[in-house]
């Protein structure tokens, strides 16, 4: 057989037009990121929009905390699939299970990525947050164990689950196959073998599910157990932090499961059932969230101590009333997208891709109200209010790095399959 | 050990702010920042408008949030009571910043030789006036490691991406000097001193005096005592708030 002779599967080593040009969008934000990344590294945190709360009436965190939530929250979806395809048996949900994986490990890559962007001393902190790491600080939550543990055990997930993928492409002729060989590690999908992957999976799986409710509670707890600080200050944050990841994670899932389907040219698969799946589970969440949010509201605005009472309002009708809003509002119409085709039970794409993406929506704009609201006006000593407009450096930095997520997952497309490979070999079609 | 305090008079404060001056020529903080920070707050409507003052250090908290929440342990607390931040372990998360809820930090935002209010890199005006000798005039006891964990405490040096706030002039209580706060206060509205013993001024003044601490209910537990006046209701206005700008 020759190199060319045989197509691989789901597109694999096939370099398309479109594909060039999208590469060429995200390389390009890529750059853009990069360069602003360097002004900020040359003249300091100053070039951001951020500054001391207090007498110098700025913001102390941003736009860069509010994605370490918002990217860390769309890792949410990976591993709750994979969870649910081994622990609950969901098996069409299994051609979308490795990009869904794929998401998880780049996302929480972008939210490492985005705790540098904040920190003043960067290179410190890679070797001080492990050196020195305090279990009592609530970051100890975030670095360490989102960080660290979530993307280490996601990764090795990500890895096994692969291998059987990479014994079937090595058997193709092809440029990669040194990586097929190296990742399948001698892998041969025996029927033992099989059977000792699932097993592997399903407890990997299990494991990694209250990792998935720790991390993303204790990202959660940064903000909730801030005693001196109006609006974050509460129980339900932690739990909140969970489901709005799960809004958001399932959300870029189902739009991530389109674009596949779509660009592939596949006419079934994933399966119909899958988004069905996800668009109910996304209807449930959303729903859940929306009664969070308005409990919060309830017990802030009325029993809540006179600066819980006036950063509600702020948020409510006020200043920040736009984002709230909007954020709110998103999430209102993705749910009655999804609930309307619940209730009708015809499920169609389109639509569920515009929930999935008003629900990022919403996500975004939930986690710029957590944190910048109680920082400019949640000040319990009467300093006056603040203000925090971002600058360009900051909204290109995080535009670099969602074009770095894109790029990721672009050029892992074009390497090894995305979707689960049919076995056996020879049934595949081009 | 001694078991160091503040008392703070607002009866006596007339809001000069001296001690915000004392503070920056001791600490050479850059422009923007005040370890040392008097509120002039106004009250009630004109005719029965009161003006008050109330300065506000670090308060050196027992139960100290920003301790807490320092994922690296660079803000700690000493024995003494002191609350001090190793800026070389810090990493810059402003964590602390946030956790405090007294509005005490201050982070270096850029370089603080270019953060000064002048431009201490190649200011010509200032080599005009210092007979070409380049500022700033770095207190050399500020960078010292101090206490028996041998440790930094935000000196007067600042760098860049790190944390600083309030020391209670370590450097200087450290040569059994007063804060410069206090001792530059021309109405002696400051006393410092050590809570264990009985016959120090800051024991003789809480005994005297009636007092109470800032925000205690968020149960900080604040090293700082102010006497013979009540914490700013919700009503206040603070009037004359400094213009520092947000140059960072
Ligand atoms: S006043 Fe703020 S910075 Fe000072 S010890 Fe208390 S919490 Fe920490
Ligand atoms: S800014 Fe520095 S001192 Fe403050 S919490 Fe972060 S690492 Fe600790």
């Amino acid at each position: 057989m020759s190199g060319r002779a045989v197509a691989l599967p789901y597109g694999v080593g096939r370099i398309s037009l479109g594909w060039l040009a999208l590469v060429a969008i995200a390389a390009a934000l890529v750059g853009v990121g990069a360069f602003a990344y360097a002004i900020q590294e040359l003249e300091g945190p100053i070039a951001t929009g951020l500054r001391d709360w207090g007498t110098m009436g700025g913001a102390t965190w941003g736009l860069y905390v509010s994605f370490i939530v918002y990217f860390v929250g769309v890792s949410f979806a990976g591993i709750t699939v994979a969870a649910l395809i081994r622990i609950l048996g969901l098996t069409y949900l299994r051609p979308i299970s490795r990009v869904a994986e794929l998401l998880t490990i780049v996302s929480l890559i972008l939210g490492a990525l985005s705790v540098l962007a904040d920190l003043g001393q960067p290179l410190r902190g890679i070797a001080n947050l492990f050196r020195y790491a305090r279990p009592q600080s609530p970051f100890f939550g975030t670095f360490t164990m989102v960080i660290a543990g979530y993307l280490f055990a996601s990764l090795v997930y990500f890895y096994l689950a692969g291998r059987r993928d990479a014994y079937l492409m090595a058997q193709y002729p092809s440029p990669l196959r040194w990586l097929y060989r190296a990742w399948a590690a001698g892998y041969q999908d025996t029927p033992e073998e099989k059977a000792r992957h699932e097993r592997i999976s399903f407890w990997l799986a299990l494991g990694i599910l209250p990792l998935l409710v720790i991390a993303h509670s204790t990202l959660g707890l940064v903000f909730g157990l801030m005693g001196g600080r109006p609006g974050w200050f509460s129980a339900l944050q932690a739990p909140g932090f969970v489901v709005l990841a799960g809004v958001s994670g399932i959300g870029h899932i189902i739009v991530l499961a389109a674009l596949l389907r779509w660009s592939l040219g596949l006419r079934d698969q994933p399966e119909m059932a899958a988004f069905r799946w996800l668009g109910q589970a996304l209807l449930v969440l959303g729903i859940i969230y929306i009664y969070f949010t308005i409990v919060e509201m309830v017990t802030a605005g009325y029993a809540g101590r006179e600066h819980e009472q006036r950063l509600a309002k702020l948020v409510l009708v006020g200043y920040y009333a736009p984002f709230f809003w909007t954020g709110m509002g998103a999430l209102g119409l993705a749910i009655g997208l999804l609930a309307s085709q619940a209730l009708s039970g015809r499920w169609s794409i389109p639509l569920l891709v515009a929930s999935g993406i008003l629900a990022n929506v919403t996500a975004v704009a939930k986690r710029l109200i957590i944190v910048v609201p109680s920082l400019t006006h949640g000040s319990l000593l009467p300093y006056g209010i603040g203000m925090y407009i971002p600058t360009w450096v900051e909204g290109a930095i995080i535009a670099g790095l969602m074009g770095l997520g894109a790029l990721t997952i672009l050029l892992f497309m074009k390497a090894f399959p995305i979707m689960e490979v049919p076995a056996p070999v020879e049934e595949v079609r081009p | 050990m001694p078991r160091y305090a503040m008392t703070i008079d607002l009866s006596r404060c007339m809001g000069c702010r001296a001690c915000m001056v004392a503070c920056k020529v001791e600490n050479n903080t850059p422009e923007a920042h005040f370890w040392m920070y008097v509120f002039r707050f106004e009250e009630e409507e004109y005719p029965k408008t009161r003006v008050w003052f109330l300065p506000r250090p670090c308060q050196h908290c027992d139960n100290a949030p920003c301790v807490k929440v320092c994922p690296v342990g660079a803000r700690y607390k000493r024995d003494d009571g002191l609350v001090l931040t190793d800026f070389q372990r810090c990493i810059g998360c402003r964590y602390c910043e946030v956790a405090c809820p007294y509005g005490v930090n201050y982070f270096h935002w850029k370089h603080p030789d270019k953060a000064q209010y002048l431009d201490y890199t190649d200011d010509p005006e200032v080599k005009s006036r210092t007979n070409n000798t380049m500022p700033p005039y770095r207190n050399p006891d500020a960078d010292l490691r101090y206490g028996p964990e041998e440790r930094l405490t935000a000196g007067a040096h600042h760098y860049r991406g790190v944390i600083g706030k309030c020391t209670f002039c370590v450097h200087r209580v450290e040569k059994g000097l007063e804060p410069a706060c206090v001792a530059n206060c021309p109405v002696r509205v400051f006393e410092f001193g050590d809570l264990d013993d009985p016959n120090s001024i800051v024991s003789q003044k809480l005994r005297t005096n009636p007092h109470f601490r800032l925000l205690e209910e968020e149960g900080t537990k604040p090293r700082v005592y102010y006497l013979m006046g009540n914490p700013p209701s919700p009503e206040v206005r603070q009037v004359m708030p400094v213009k520092g700008g947000k140059r960072g």
